[in-house]
């Protein structure tokens, strides 16, 4: 009986075009509001690797001074990250940080060029499964012996080699040589959780190299750095202060290890104090990436006042598809007492016009899905074409799909009440009068 | 097959409460023709709803094929309706996006009959009324006459025990009308029992029986075969 009934809605459709139309524009103005801001939502709000999310945390400590009421920093100081990392007590941990250079290609015909580099320990690659085209990254040993190597990413390679395997190649970058030893395949976590001092929702880096490189090639900082302390000039009166650059992020499996690290993070925040370090309230933070996500505000407050607006417009759309419903399916009463007359129930009725309000929701969110690409078009310039989460701001096959499970459900229910009053009239009347 | 004892039927609103139907009993044999006459608002129609089970009674009892329906729940009466009665309305009632097929396999769709045996039987109904040839025609492409009878074999593609016809002739002209009575007839003399609403009293005449209802109750009775004539008390 489903298809007899959606041969039915589809005539009924023809029957009343107008008001059928009505409808579905109605319904696809709102879902496709809707969606705009869903997808807004969706494309900042997702979880950036899931099936390890809740195993990876960020290292806090709050070396601020006492005077000042601010949060925990984002970042450890050169002191602190070096001392948790010789410590080595997670099962894998990574410290990083962004920098910028320039980079001269060996074709001369390409002039040089500034890219952005991440340095990071050699775990950085295997804690957030970063997936290889050629090559492999860096091993602790790479880390401990301040070696040269270099990964590029995809996009890098292919401007320097052309996209062939480049490994044994070298680079020059900043004037020193980087033999590369592998190429990383489109890797751009959305929102980018290891590094949101430079913006959640920016690209990737172009290069990375083994962290210990970082200080000694003096490379230039990418990102926000805070000192808590004056400290002397140069780079070691820069390395020895309370100056946080550095992201610090660890791979804990199960809750015992997460306390066990916390009460170490304790431990060490405690012998600082006793050094004249650390003037405030023991403060650490073990933060999982979707917590982290949240404590820094990823998503802004404006999504979340587009989201109720978004969804008010919806709710509007719904109502005034309760009233074309209502006056579409009270327009067929006639038919509706020949076929109760004929041995329909209220049951079979009720399920015929079930799917007949599934069969507007389902064009509407089909025309929803267009006005949705129109409106996050619309976004993209509002955004403009320097914010890089504008590349990310599509339909996907999952957000088209809800979009139409959206549209379908929602005319259902905006449906009951004039499918109830519907299934529910008296056909004795309308078979006299017809 | 039909049997109403003591039947009556109230619409109440907030001020008003009518009595449609008072204390109406009938009983209808297998193959009978029975016509109903009265004026206006006598409660005919009312009388053919409840027969049809469209309408629930107010008080009383009706047994459908010796089945009480008096507290039948809304699918078990829709069930009955199903196999067991045909509808004739005065205006056609067919649906006017289906075609002729389509319109008569709507009760065939509700009984759940497979689809070769729904063809067979769609397409033998409307050879009997002579309309096979136009299956695919949408209701506005014929007369009257003919939606009638399109009407007539949807109402029979069932084989229901009884037709129940309100006024079929009312808006046909009269030679068409005639053609649609003659069409009752036969099928009445195939075997299915007919109770039919009309306002003429010529139509009348031509059943086997004619029932007279005034104010809600029965007023009389006329056997036209053996041209007696009953008052009820």
């Amino acid at each position: 009986m489903f298809f007899y009934y959606l041969r039915l809605s589809a005539l009924s459709y023809k029957r009343n075009p107008i008001l059928s139309s009505l409808m579905v524009l109605a319904i696809s103005i709102g879902i496709g509001a809707y969606m705009v801001i869903f997808t807004l939502n969706y494309v900042m709000g997702g979880d950036p690797i899931p099936h390890k999310s809740d195993q990876l945390f960020h290292v806090q400590m709050d070396i601020g001074s006492p005077g000042q009421d601010r949060d925990i920093p984002r970042q450890l100081s050169y002191l602190d990250a070096t001392a948790l990392f010789e410590a080595n007590r997670a099962n894998h941990e990574t410290m990083t940080s962004k920098f910028a250079g320039v980079l001269e290609p060996a074709n001369a015909e390409i002039k040089p060029f500034t890219i952005s580099g991440r340095g990071a320990t050699a775990d950085f690659f295997t804690m957030f499964e970063i997936p290889f085209i050629y090559g492999n990254a860096w091993g602790s040993d790479a880390d401990k012996n301040v070696e040269q190597v270099v990964v590029l990413s995809k996009e890098i390679n292919e401007r320097l080699f052309g996209g062939e395997n480049s490994v044994g190649r070298s680079i020059t970058l900043e004037e020193n040589q980087f033999q590369v030893i592998g190429v990383i395949d489109a890797w751009n976590p959305v929102p980018k959780f290891y590094d949101v001092n430079n913006g959640a929702f920016n690209k990737g880096e172009e290069v990375f190299i083994p962290w210990a490189l970082v200080v000694p090639l003096e490379l230039s900082r990418s990102g926000n750095t805070n000192c808590f302390k004056a400290f002397e000039e140069g780079v070691q009166g820069f390395l020895n202060s309370e100056c946080v650059w550095i992201q610090y992020w660890v791979e804990l499996t199960n809750s015992n290890e997460e306390a066990d690290y916390l009460n170490f993070l304790n431990s060490y925040a405690q012998e600082q104090k006793s050094f004249g370090r650390f003037e405030k309230k023991l403060n650490n933070n073990l933060l999982d990436v979707n917590e982290w996500m949240i404590e820094q505000e990823v998503m802004p407050d404006e999504t979340r006042i587009l989201s109720v607006l978004a969804s008010m417009l919806l709710a509007v759309c719904l109502l005034n598809t309760i009233g074309l419903l209502l006056s579409k399916f009270l327009g067929k009463s006639g038919e509706i007492g020949v076929r109760q007359a004929l041995g329909a129930h209220k049951g079979s009725l009720f399920i015929q016009h079930v799917i007949e309000a599934g069969f507007i929701g389902l064009i509407g969110g089909l025309l929803g899905l267009g006005v949705a690409a129109i409106g996050l078009e619309g976004i993209k310039v509002l955004l403009g074409e320097d914010m890089m989460m504008t590349q990310w701001i599509r339909l996907d096959t999952t957000v088209a799909s809800f979009t139409i499970g959206l549209a379908i459900a929602s005319t259902i229910v905006a449906g009951m009440y004039p499918i109830w009053r519907a299934c529910n009239i008296n056909p004795a009347i309308h078979l006299k009068t017809q | 097959m039909l049997e109403m004892a003591h039947v009556s039927k109230s619409f109440r609103t907030e001020l008003v409460e009518t009595r449609a139907l008072d204390d109406f009993s009938l009983t209808v044999g297998a193959g009978e023709f029975v016509t109903i006459t009265g004026p206006s608002g006598c409660g005919k129609t009312t009388f053919l709803n409840l027969a049809g089970l469209l309408e629930t009674l107010s008080s009383g009892k009706y047994f459908l094929d010796g089945i009480d329906v008096s507290e039948l729940k809304d699918y078990q009466r829709a069930k009955l309706r199903n196999q067991k009665i045909g509808f004739i309305f005065q205006s056609f009632n067919l649906m006017p996006d289906l075609n002729l097929f389509d319109n008569i396999d709507v009760p065939l769709r509700y009984r759940g009959v497979k689809a070769s045996e729904r063809r067979d039987r769609i397409e033998q109904a409307l050879d009997s009324v002579g309309l096979l040839s136009r299956q695919k025609h949408v209701p506005s492409q014929l007369s009257g006459g003919q939606q009638q009878r399109v009407a007539i074999a949807r109402a029979l593609v069932g084989n229901p025990l009884f037709l129940l016809a309100d006024e079929p002739t009312g808006n046909l002209d009269s030679h068409t009308a005639l053609g649609v009575m003659e069409l009752l007839h036969e099928i009445n003399a195939s075997g299915t029992t007919i109770i039919m609403v009309t306002h003429d009293q010529e139509l009348a005449t031509r059943s086997q029986r004619n029932i007279h209802i005034l104010d809600g109750r029965l007023s009389s009775e006329e056997l036209n075969d053996h041209t007696q004539k009953r008052t009820a008390a």
